[in-house]
């Protein structure tokens, strides 16, 4: 609607003018030289006809019909437009939510405390996902301890809603006791899961992870996990929302969650 | 040894903890840093100018991420080098 007003003080101004160019005219100096072109020649045809002289300003009855048709005319045109663009918008957005990748889906893992865990215990709340190992020399700390970043940055505004869940891809060595013991270093919410070679291939193959431990490795083994390093967000219903990478500050991850939880809750 | 030891009797193998990488990470930073003094790149080729600060950096971390931290050391700095070269190329092009 700025665009309505915008013109609407425009023509204003415009007649403003025009009648203060008029004015000089008919005051006898020839110096309405700042009026453009089209205005001379309305000055002009005006000073042919001295009736029109004592009229207020340039207002005639034909005049303000016509202003006020313009005004009613781009009130709806502006309307329309706005509405068009809102349908675009509205388009937009559906078609992201069909765009989403294959982030995701069954798997069955343990807990570090025993217990099964499944895609299914991450429903009703926003999980983040990470896949590492506890032999990790420095880029599974660094992520884990991003991820308690994160989490102390949102749960004072939006209380315990986040599931940070770490399912490791070194089934040769990682036991359960192994990953809770190395998660009570980052964060008391974390939930950490091991499970038998095939067990981690199915998971890792459902949320798109590349992973180099052999199936053979051995336990005692010095070696270490090549593997993705993704932190992936997982929206209540379980459904991918985004991939956050090593070189995505906490910051920016806890303010693009923040905006995913509002949208989600619209 | 401390926690790294694998081939040891003890079978209970422990998982880093976070002082555990916090020492070796330490230990590494300081034997890089003298690697840098030495003007050496590759770990290894310093003779005996970095002995203390190698054992160190042995005793605190496993074989395993001395291998990889000693290779993303030469890694970092070949793809200095690259992007420099890249730079360089780039300003004469420029030119």
């Amino acid at each position: 609607m700025r665009e309505v007003s915008h013109f609407v003080t425009l023509m204003f101004s415009q007649r403003a003018l025009a009648s203060l160019a008029r004015r000089t005219y008919v005051g006898g100096q020839q110096t309405a030289r700042h009026g453009r072109r089209n205005f001379s020649q309305t000055l002009k045809r005006q000073s042919q006809f001295g009736k029109d002289r004592n009229t207020i300003g340039t207002l005639t009855p034909a005049s303000a019909a016509v202003f006020v048709a313009t005004g009613v005319g781009l009130y709806f045109y502006f309307r329309y437009e706005k509405q068009k663009l809102l349908e675009e918008r509205e388009k937009e957005r559906s078609s992201r939510q069909y765009g989403r990748p294959q982030i995701g889906g069954p798997f069955s893992l343990t807990r570090s405390t025993g217990e099964t865990f499944t895609e299914k215990d991450l429903l009703g709340k926003w999980s983040l996902v990470y896949f590492g190992f506890t032999n990790c020399p420095d880029i599974c700390p660094a992520e884990l301890d991003k991820v308690g970043t994160i989490l102390n940055k949102l749960e004072p505004a939006l209380g315990k809603t986040f599931l940070p869940v770490f399912i490791s891809v070194d089934p040769a060595r990682d036991t359960p006791e192994r990953v809770g013991r190395y998660l009570a270093d980052f964060h008391p919410a974390f939930v950490g899961l091991v499970g038998t070679y095939e067990a981690i291939k199915g998971a890792c193959k459902a949320y798109r992870v590349y992973f180099s431990t052999p199936p053979n490795a051995d336990p005692q083994g010095d070696y270490l996990v090549d593997h993705s390093i993704f932190v992936y967000l997982m929206d209540p219903e379980g459904q991918f929302v985004e991939a956050f990478g090593q070189n995505t500050e906490a910051d920016q991850i806890a303010a693009r969650i923040t905006e995913e939880v509002a949208r989600y809750g619209k | 040894m401390g926690w790294f030891s694998w081939g040891n009797k003890n079978q209970d193998i422990s998982e880093p903890s976070r002082q555990n990488r916090q020492k070796c990470w330490e230990t590494r930073d300081s034997y890089f840093d003298c690697l840098d003094r030495a003007n050496i790149i590759k770990p290894g080729d310093e003779g005996n100018s970095c002995a203390k600060e190698k054992q160190l950096y042995e005793d605190n971390c496993a074989k395993s991420w001395i291998t990889y931290f000693n290779q993303r050391r030469v890694l970092a700095d070949a793809q200095k080098d690259r992007l420099a070269q890249a730079q360089a190329q780039a300003d004469s092009a420029r030119k």
